[in-house]
């Protein structure tokens, strides 16, 4: 995981510098003696290899530095306020994600090719087509203006969760519930599940005890790296309902050039995506027997 | 398999099941922690996070409007009118040649902790304003100051007076207090072997390190500066390496030979290397403003700005600040005037998206939003024109040309390009919010408080005129027009008003252009390296000035990017700097735009206009050429808020 982060830093940080423009770019062009007291300020004046080592040791020692845009704060206060917040909203956005796509996909693999089949997988395909800021506008108009149960935007109260949540989710649930259907229809073919039925047992118990553990193998593969992009916020719902996750800060670090917290981002991202896989790699164990960990 | 491992296996897997769950939900709960806020007495959009609460470091409105709160400079802004008043200096005095300011300030004046604000503080203030290890972005605007240029650029010359901060502080000083300071006169200044003196200076010990090390490596060196202290030669070398020599901090211009300076402690006076007509206004700025000695001292940079730690002089102080949520502000009891600040709790929401700003306002969370999606404003004008408050600003959005490259480099071919562009269509179809043609660099608006200015206005939209220009300069209807492009940064208004532009070039000259959309950073640094054609740009004045739409194309100007470079009208400028006939300046000013407008380096499309939705019970909110809205003067009417049961708007009205 060492040589992992290392190798992100080492890439992103010759990457950040070899885009044309810097953090101090501003319409009024700066006094080019301003720009070197700020530059010098920054470290920035000495040559690449050697703010490469001291940013290196710098991170090394765990240890952001401070935000070159918002310069009030350091990168770590900054992940340390947006984090949390995106992973609140990314658990509701999660929690949509399973709860929709597991529930519609078994539904869909018991009656295949049925009218409730064919019309829950259209709507995981536009759940999956609609771009995140069309599905929030509709919650915006339905749920805030027609039907005023939430508010427009903002951070507070549980009730700011819900619709990023919801928004966030959405198109995972239809990738989700479209793995979980053809996963299912695999599982339930197999000579096992005809074993059951000959058991007697309902169709519901088969679904739920004996083939549902097989269908989440793909689904949780495609959880953990997706769960680290849900965690981490997204920029559009991010926007739209202004919540103060992590999310924009990606975005705005990148085209600010704020090349600390760009940094910090991306290593705490690497860092969750890590840490997710290797526990997807652990829950095959619990949910397929066969499955050994070596 | 056993039963009993079989039992252990299934409690193990429910017990990390229930984990994960109490993990989310405890999770949830942490980011929420906050849930209670007591309401705000008033709330308004920020449009996005600020950068910094240090007065020293700011650019940009949305800093502005927090750090004039805050704090307060020696004058401050009249509300409407803009006018220089009393702020922290309750009168002031100004000598005959224009030259001398004094200031004086109000004895009572006090730090929001309680401590007295005196002029040594101001000093002090400026002092680090003017420092180069500050990186104030605003230093430029003080360099009328005497000596105040190279005190911050750190140029020294032999014969200046210097100052030397060593590394060592003196005892019982704060954590981030400046390091000792002796003062003196720069006499020597030796590079390796080279020695440039003015008295003659004993020799330092050069054997040991220099003399010994490769030949190459003595103009790596540091140089070694020789300084009179009070009869006394030392050495000073970045490092202390050469024997004999002292490590220093930083050798500056000396800032006792700045025109800055406490008469008293309640008397501050200002000298100026040539008159300002707008440096009284320039002192309500808020960059300008003071900022306590003893927290910056206490915490250093940026850890003074943490609220707790934040001690301030204006009307408000900060209570807490959420990144990209809401900053709290609350009365300031220590404020000079707090008699008159109305509003006891203010939130300031650091929401970016347009829209969502206006989702908020007609929810009734925000009771002021300075701006709107230009799409919805005629419907805004139809439902509720008395809370749209449009008003023309001190901007001015114009395309730069690059004057370097062919075919631009042809006045006739600048001058067609303009005067086929029909700002009128512009202004009504693109961006709609009452936003006026402008054919003068210096918006119209100007005239509201100079009325002594003409702007000087280019040609007027005339295509048939344009199009025999074009085919004077060798492209009879656009015919063998080399390829040329619009640059823009990313964004829908530029973009909209780029493809319009785009089609009446087409519709009116037959030219075929192209565009081309960067994101700010590769955009600014594109117009810096000439590497466009035809860029957009826009230019907010500082203050209210002709001078600050024209400087910027001087020659040496480093925001003119068009590579135009004007002798007469670079002279125009010098000599309106330095005259001190207020009617004499601005006529040279008009001559100067009068060039500009001829020669045509950039084409101004229209004036900028503010566009703040205000909901009607507050009071105390003044449109000007500046948008600038002091949260000191604003109040909100209760009674009128108490009949307002539901927040008035789009989508309440159409139900």
């Amino acid at each position: 995981m060492v040589i992992t982060l290392w190798v992100v830093f080492t890439v992103s940080f010759f990457l950040m510098r070899a885009v044309p423009g810097g953090p101090f770019d501003r319409e009024r062009q700066l006094d080019p003696q301003v720009e070197a007291n700020l530059r010098a300020r920054y470290q920035l004046d000495k040559p690449i290899w050697q703010q490469y080592l001291m940013e290196l040791g710098r991170v090394a020692r765990l240890d952001l530095g401070y935000s070159y845009r918002l310069g009030d704060f350091r990168v770590s206060e900054i992940i340390l306020q947006g984090l949390p917040i995106s992973v609140a909203v990314g658990i509701v956005g999660l929690a949509t994600a399973v709860g929709l796509g597991l529930v519609a996909g078994c539904i869909s693999a018991v009656r295949p090719g049925s009218m409730l089949d064919v019309s829950l997988m259209t709507l995981a395909t536009i759940g999956i087509a609609l771009p995140s800021f069309v599905i929030a506008a509709v919650m915006i108009i339905l749920f805030v203006f027609l039907i005023p149960l939430f508010p427009a935007a903002g951070w507070g109260t549980w009730r700011h969760l819900i619709l990023p949540g919801f928004c966030v989710g959405v198109p995972y649930a239809g990738s989700i519930a479209r793995l979980v259907r053809t996963a299912m229809l695999e599982v339930l073919s197999q000579e096992y599940i005809r074993t059951a039925h000959a058991k007697g047992v309902g169709t519901g118990g088969i679904v739920l005890r004996h083939a549902m553990k097989l269908t989440l193998l793909p689904v949780v593969s495609y959880l953990g790296p997706a769960a680290a992009g849900i965690l981490t916020g997204s920029v559009v719902v991010e926007k739209i309902f202004c919540v103060p996750g992590l999310g924009v800060h990606f975005v705005e670090a990148a085209t600010q050039r704020d090349y600390t917290l760009a940094m910090g981002l991306i290593l705490v991202y690497t860092f969750l995506l890590f840490v997710l896989n290797t526990l997807v790699d652990l829950s095959y164990r619990l949910l397929d027997p066969r499955v050994e960990l070596r | 398999m056993e039963p009993a491992t079989r039992f252990l296996r299934r409690t193990y897997r429910h017990f990390i099941a229930a984990g994960v769950a109490l993990l989310f939900f405890g999770g949830a709960v942490w980011a929420l922690r906050a849930s209670s806020l007591p309401p705000a007495d008033f709330t308004f959009s920020n449009l996005g996070e600020i950068k910094t609460v240090d007065p020293a470091l700011v650019t940009g409105s949305s800093e502005g409007r927090v750090v004039e709160a805050l704090f307060e400079g020696l004058t401050r802004w009249h509300p409407e009118k803009l006018t220089p008043q009393p702020g922290m200096a309750y009168n002031w005095e100004i000598s005959a040649d224009g030259l001398t300011y004094t200031f004086f300030l109000r004895p009572e004046a006090r730090w929001s902790d309680g401590t007295p604000l005196t002029a040594e503080d101001f000093v002090w203030s400026f002092r680090r304003f003017l420092h180069p290890e500050t990186a104030a972005e605003y230093a430029a605007e003080l360099w009328y100051i005497v000596g105040a240029k190279k005190y911050t650029s750190a140029q020294i010359e032999l014969g200046d007076p210097v100052e030397v901060e060593l590394p060592e502080k003196p005892p019982g000083a704060r954590p981030f207090a400046r390091g000792i300071t002796l003062r003196g006169r720069l006499v020597g200044i030796q590079i390796g072997p080279d020695l440039q003196a003015i008295t003659p200076l004993p020799v330092l010990p050069q054997d040991p390190p220099s003399a010994a090390s490769a030949p190459g490596n003595a103009k790596d060196e540091p140089p070694i500066y020789w300084v009179d202290v009070d009869g006394e030669l030392l050495a000073f070398q970045k490092g202390g390496k050469t024997p004999g020599t002292r490590d220093y901090q930083w050798l500056l211009y000396d800032f006792a030979n700045v025109g800055i300076r406490a008469v008293d402690r309640h008397r501050l006076e200002i000298r100026l290397r040539h008159p300002v007509p707008y440096f009284l206004a320039l002192m309500g700025f808020y960059p300008f403003s003071p900022v306590p000695p003893h927290c910056v001292e206490s915490f250093g940079y940026p850890e003074w700005t943490k609220p707790g730690k934040l001690v301030t002089n204006g009307p408000y102080v900060l209570e807490f600040r959420r990144i990209r949520d809401r900053i709290r502000l609350r009365k300031n009891p220590y404020y000079w005037d707090r008699d008159n600040v109305r509003l006891e709790v203010v939130d300031v929401l650091a929401v970016e998206s347009y829209t969502t700003n206006l989702n908020l306002y007609f929810t009734g969370q925000t009771d002021w939003i300075p701006i709107v999606p230009a799409e919805v404003i005629p419907e805004i004008r139809r439902r509720c024109p008395e809370e749209f408050h449009s008003y023309p600003l001190l901007g001015t959005y114009y395309y730069l040309l690059n004057t370097a490259r062919p075919p631009l480099d042809d006045v006739r071919v600048r001058r067609a390009l303009a005067m086929a562009i029909d700002r009128k269509e512009i202004v009504e179809k693109v961006t709609r919010a009452g936003q006026r043609p402008l054919r003068s660099m210096v918006p119209t608006v100007l005239t509201v408080s100079i009325p002594e200015y003409i702007p000087q206005e280019g040609p007027q939209f005339n295509v048939a005129e344009a199009r025999r220009l074009l085919a004077e300069a060798g492209f009879p209807d656009g015919r063998e027009f080399p390829p040329i492009d619009i640059l823009y940064n990313t964004s829908e208004a530029h973009q909209a008003i780029a493809e319009l532009v785009q089609a009446q070039w087409q519709r009116y000259l037959g030219i075929r252009v192209g565009l081309r959309n960067q994101e700010w950073a590769a955009y600014l640094s594109s117009r810096r390296r000439g590497d466009f054609y035809v860029a957009r740009a826009g230019w907010i004045a500082d203050y209210v000035d002709p001078i600050s739409f024209l400087d910027m194309f001087s020659g040496d100007s480093p925001l003119n990017n068009t590579r135009w470079n004007h002798p007469e009208f670079n002279r125009l400028l010098e000599r309106a700097r330095h005259e001190t006939d207020p009617k004499l300046r601005l006529e040279l000013l008009a001559t100067a735009e009068r060039i500009l407008m001829e020669e045509l380096p950039a084409i101004p499309l229209y004036e900028y206009v503010s566009q703040n939705l205000v909901r009607p019970y507050v009071r105390g909110f003044y449109s000007n050429p500046k948008d600038f809205h002091p949260l000191k003067h604003i109040w909100v009417d209760y009674d009128l808020k108490a009949t307002i049961h539901r927040p008035k708007g789009l989508w309440s009205r159409s139900r």
